[in-house]
């Protein structure tokens, strides 16, 4: 059997935090370093997240069991796959089709310009926007809950 | 922290009252969900994806909730009730709000 540790202080620290139960006279160096250490930040949301999962207590539905079994099944993931891959597919071909045309279309220059800009200002937003989801994800511990 | 639907404790007597707090959130799930959540409506049946987000929404609302009861040192919240709407399409808004207080 392997040993058991002793949690650390910052775990210790880190359950309390979540719980609600940091006394007041630790809670502002913890929320201080909480800001400067994205491990502490990210080991709080794990707490947070059993949290909210212990008080869930609502047993699994039938239904639970099929849909795992569904998402095994080989014909099901072959589609999911496939279904996935063409859409891909489908969204980087009709962009690159766009860009192609904008760009060999016959329209004036500073009209190709301003499209141009126009598609990469959504695409840059759009870039920065997933950036910063998926920057934060693993400080989300409400992703974990299902029902 | 007690949080209850009812306005007060059986048992308890409330010492302080706080006032409202609340906690809200709006929360989307991605593109791809969507897709697979417009097909499941094609074909009826329940839509786990949004009932998944209806239920991130409901937790962290009341999660914010505690952590405002909290800051103002309640340890209960009574009248607790929830309150829906919608800000975006494929978006969920959850409002959670309730009296927060301190009990005896």
């Amino acid at each position: 059997m392997a040993p058991v540790s002793e949690p650390t202080r910052d775990e210790l620290q880190a359950m309390a935090y979540a719980d609600g139960e940091l006394p007041e006279a630790e809670r502002p160096e913890f929320e201080t370093r909480l800001a400067q250490d994205p491990a502490l930040g990210r080991q709080v949301s794990e707490y947070l997240a059993l949290a909210i999962l212990a008080r869930q207590v609502a047993p699994p539905e039938p239904m639970d069991h099929e849909w795992a079994r569904l998402a095994r099944d080989p014909l099901q993931r072959m589609g999911f796959g496939v279904g996935w891959l063409l859409l891909l597919f489908a969204s980087f071909g009709i962009g690159g089709l766009g860009v192609y045309g904008i760009v060999g279309a016959d329209m004036a220059t500073p009209a190709k310009v301003v499209a141009l800009a126009l598609v990469g200002g959504f695409l840059s937003l759009l870039l920065v926007t997933l950036r910063g989801r998926l920057r934060t994800l693993p400080y989300d511990p409400y992703e974990k809950v299902q029902r | 922290m007690i949080i209850t639907t009812t306005d007060a404790i059986p048992g308890r007597e409330v010492e302080q009252v706080f006032g409202l707090v609340r906690g809200t959130t709006v929360r989307a799930r991605h593109i791809g969900k969507d897709i697979l959540a417009l097909f499941k409506i094609l074909v009826g049946g329940e839509v786990t994806e949004y009932t998944k987000l209806v239920a991130e929404c409901r937790e962290q609302a009341i999660d914010r909730m505690i952590a405002e009861a909290r800051e103002l040192g309640g340890d209960a919240v009574v009248g607790f009730r929830f309150a829906t709407s919608e800000v975006a399409k494929a978006a969920a808004e959850v409002v959670a709000y309730g009296t927060a207080v301190k009990l005896k």
